[in-house]
């Protein structure tokens, strides 16, 4: 397993549980008060959530992706990896007002 | 301004919490501690909550940090309707 293989994985991961985080913040929220805008964000982590799950079935259980991930160069794998990363960055930063 | 106050009061943890302090501030331009008593909430989150206001613009202070008095600023005055909407769509916690 190439070293961006385990980042893009670990990156992913991260990403699931911080989508949980906000969701339920969200969740909770439109629960109480039915507003569109917190709406649009629950909506907004909810699809974020099912990419996340996606790149996970990829980078975990899927033998042909993970196998063409190896082979290829490093340029695309450093790519493959900073979708995931920089979605963690932003997210990160969600979470940082969103917690407040 | 909308976004943020939509963000701030509705869409965030502490929200509800800061719906209240905007409610109480509405009625009458208060300090920190005054807010304290008049919602029952801990100084030092009522603390946290107006420096969160504080931060995004919602709430300026006049004075001194203690003794400082709370109100709010041009960008929420002008955006009053977004407030009021907001007020009336989150309850209190």
């Amino acid at each position: 397993m190439t070293v961006w293989l385990e980042v893009a994985l670990a990156a992913a991961g991260v990403n699931v549980l911080l989508l949980l985080a906000l969701g339920s913040v969200w969740l909770r929220g439109y629960r109480q008060h039915g507003a569109k805008h917190t709406l649009g964000l629950l909506v907004f982590a909810g699809f974020l959530l099912v990419e996340n799950l996606l790149w996970l079935y990829f980078y975990l259980l899927h033998p042909a992706f993970i196998e063409w991930f190896e082979a290829t160069t490093t340029e695309v794998q450093v790519g493959m990896t900073m979708l995931c990363g920089l979605e963690l960055v932003a997210l990160l930063f969600l979470v940082r007002i969103t917690w407040r | 301004m909308e976004g943020v106050l939509w963000y701030v009061l509705a869409s965030s943890r502490g929200g509800p919490s800061r719906v209240r302090i905007v409610r109480a501030l509405d009625e009458r331009p208060r300090n920190a501690n005054q807010l304290a008593t008049e919602l029952d909430l801990d100084y030092t989150t009522v603390r946290h909550h107006l420096d969160v206001l504080l931060e995004n613009n919602v709430v300026g202070r006049s004075g001194d940090e203690y003794a400082a008095v709370y109100t709010f600023t041009d960008a929420t005055r002008t955006n009053w309707d977004t407030v009021e909407e907001i007020l009336a769509t989150v309850e209190d916690d």
